[in-house]
């Protein structure tokens, strides 16, 4: 008898921790997957501040469906096994969509993890390959690499008429297919591509191909690779007296890129979607503001800004659509058009592509001053 | 023409900070048959204090010249003492433990710096001030030299031949050769051994800051994790020169650098990673104890 009322105690404790578990489902939970530490710490904290304060302003309107929303963070270390980690981690935790993460390795790798979960995921990273996998859960919050290609390759023959070109990349997978993109786009309008080099990210010793480039006197060199090596790049390409002009892919654009090259940064062209504080829209504005006061800082780059408008894609798909069902979800945002974003209109196509937005080239003066010195159209 | 010696010169710059570093793996090695994995973080570590120091000093209305000599002094004697902490709480207790014990701890050791290093600065990269050394360049028949480059190689040459006097010429140099070849024979000789290791450690770091406060000036990066990157090169300097020979150290980092430079020129860049080590092996194949490493008759 005492045996058999000890085992209703146990079964009916289970029950009540399964449940409460199960059922302390009063949160929606929002994943962040990004670098936090790492090379591009900065950036990847910029994407948890962001996406942080969205969610405090969403509870403190009431939250959505009745339920506050939670922030998990996962630091990815901007690396493909730590993307895989992370991926794994947060579906587990029973997240309903993930934004992040900054760069495209770890966004690859963290794709199919997500999709057979079932788990929405929006990214900024601009490798093309992101939305070629036919992904159902994956929606990218900028532009792809192509689109930049295309912009990079009129800017540099079209405008600037430069008839020797030098193409540098590192390894990772975003500045290869940037790298690969832009040769097309530029073989497509007669652009001549004199050399197409391959740098180790983090090597720092750039002499060696710099010196072999020098020799062959090209016009400009164009670099797709992060600021932590474009800096240094330009830095050396100057200091051994290569006259060829400097053009940064997006990735450059970072104000660490000007403390590295110094003095060097003049004359520099980058070409980038617009900078934060330039974004005419009053929803820029106002995120802007509420990020400094918050944080006491601006965001880190336009990167945060892509990945915020990713969130507030979500956020509404819920709310119209009444679910957390991601299959509903997924629909919904596959149709979503003209969404007042922060970084401008937000439609998504089919494929989780988002549609239209617009490159600039920037000319640094003052060594760390932006004009704009092309735009299409 | 102007093309290979500019790769000359570029070779002979990261050369000798290879060599600096490699100093530091080649000695522990010689006395302790050690590889001590954690030299390159102190090498980075060394970076970070030096811009620490030099950050403080300029605030400190001093000429530059003055600020310099402080930054070389304070983070040399630092990260001397940091080699010698580093022996002490890492290596000495496990000194009658097999190697392969000695070795996971060197490992330990290399990552807790590491991420000391992140926790203390952050995560982000830091960037060295552009000015350090006056910033003049010299244009000789098309070959571009600056005046970073020329104080780099003037610097790590007096530096090792200070060092290559001091083992060879002084008292304290002499008991360091003795217990590289025996240590339970200079023991009987009434050297002190634990003051020998001591001495190495505080040498090898020494020279090791040196280093890595070139790499600050040079290259003006720093992030946390570089002191894997410069360990990894200067150690295959060393094992190249012959591990645990001094000028062979020398010798091996020279020759990296300069074999670096002329694949990454003429041959293929993303390829100067991968032939570094293939000539390692070909070494290695060829002459087992490296190009200046003496036979060592194997103890019964």
């Amino acid at each position: 008898m005492k045996l058999k009322n000890l085992l209703w105690v146990v079964v009916s404790l289970v029950f009540v921790f399964v449940s409460s578990s199960a059922f302390a489902a009063g949160v929606i939970k929002i994943g962040v997957q990004a670098p936090i530490t790492g090379s591009f710490a900065n950036e990847g904290q910029g994407i948890d501040n962001a996406v942080k304060m969205l969610v405090a302003q969403q509870n403190a309107k009431g939250g959505l469906l009745g339920k506050k929303l939670e922030v998990v963070t996962c630091d990815d270390e901007g690396t493909a096994v730590g993307g895989a980690i992370c991926a794994r981690k947060l579906v587990n935790n029973g997240v309903v969509a993930v934004i992040g993460s900054y760069s495209s390795t770890p966004t690859e790798s963290a794709e199919p993890i997500y999709a057979r979960a079932g788990v929405l995921q929006t990214s900024d990273a601009t490798a093309d390959s992101l939305t070629k996998h036919g992904y159902w859960t994956f929606f990218r919050n900028s532009c792809p690499n192509s689109a930049e290609a295309t912009f990079t390759a009129d800017f540099l023959v079209k405008d600037k008429h430069f008839k020797r070109i030098v193409v540098l990349s590192d390894y990772s997978s975003y500045s290869t297919d940037l790298a690969d993109a832009t040769i097309a786009a530029l073989k497509k309008i007669g652009g001549n591509v004199i050399y197409y080099g391959k740098i180790q990210a983090g090597s720092q010793n750039f002499t060696p191909i710099l010196t072999k480039i020098k020799s062959m006197n090209p016009d400009v060199i164009y670099f797709c690779g992060y600021y932590t090596d474009g800096g240094l790049i330009r830095a050396q390409e100057v200091s051994l007296g290569i006259k060829a002009a400097f053009v940064g892919g997006d990735s450059n654009d970072n104000p660490e890129f000007f403390k590295l090259a110094g003095k060097a940064s003049n004359g520099v062209y980058m070409i980038n979607v617009p900078r934060p504080d330039i974004l005419p829209y009053p929803l820029a504005k106002e995120f802007l503001k509420d990020y400094q006061a918050r944080y006491h800082m601006m965001p880190p780059s336009i990167w945060t800004l892509f990945n915020a408008d990713g969130l507030r894609a979500i956020m509404y798909a819920i709310e119209k659509t009444k679910t957390t069902d991601t299959k509903k979800l997924a629909a919904f945002l596959h149709n979503l058009k003209d969404f007042p974003g922060i970084t401008g209109p937000i439609t998504f196509t089919k494929d989780g592509e988002r549609a239209g937005s617009r490159f600039m080239a920037y000319e640094i003066y003052n060594n760390n001053q932006y004009k704009v010195v092309y735009k299409e159209d | 023409m102007e093309i290979f010696l500019q790769q000359i010169v570029n070779g002979l710059a990261i050369g000798s900070i290879y060599a600096l570093v490699a100093i530091g793996y080649t000695m522990v090695y010689g006395v302790m048959k050690l590889i001590n994995f954690a030299h390159g973080d102190l090498v980075a570590l060394a970076a970070y204090v030096g811009l620490t120091v030099l950050m403080q000093a300029f605030g400190m209305h001093i000429t530059n010249l003055w600020a310099i000599i402080l930054m070389f002094v304070i983070t040399a004697l630092f990260i001397s003492l940091c080699g010698v902490v580093l022996e002490r709480l890492a290596y000495r207790p496990l000194r009658k433990a097999p190697r392969l014990s000695a070795v996971v701890s060197a490992l330990g050791a290399s990552l807790a710096i590491e991420n000391g290093i992140m926790l203390i600065w952050g995560p982000n990269i830091k960037v060295f001030p552009s000015n350090v050394f006056p910033n003049m360049r010299w244009h000789i028949s098309g070959v571009v030299i600056n005046s970073t480059q020329i104080a780099i190689l003037l610097l790590s040459v007096i530096l090792m031949l200070a060092l290559y006097i001091f083992i060879n010429k002084t008292k304290i140099g002499t008991a360091i050769r003795a217990t590289a070849i025996d240590q339970d024979a200079a023991k009987l000789m009434g050297i002190n051994v634990n003051g020998i290791i001591i001495a190495i450690f505080a040498l090898g770091s020494f020279l090791g800051s040196i280093g890595g406060l070139f790499i600050g000036i040079y290259y003006r990066e720093l992030y946390f994790q570089m002191g894997w990157i410069y360990g990894l090169n200067a150690f295959i300097a060393a094992i190249i020169g012959g591990i645990g020979n001094i000028p062979g150290a020398m010798l091996g980092g020279m020759l990296l650098g300069i074999f670096n430079v002329l694949i990454a020129g003429y041959v293929s860049n993303s390829w100067s990673e991968a032939l570094t080590f293939v000539l390692l092996i070909i070494i290695l194949i060829i002459k087992p104890t490296g190009i200046l490493g003496e036979r060592v008759a194997e103890k019964v």
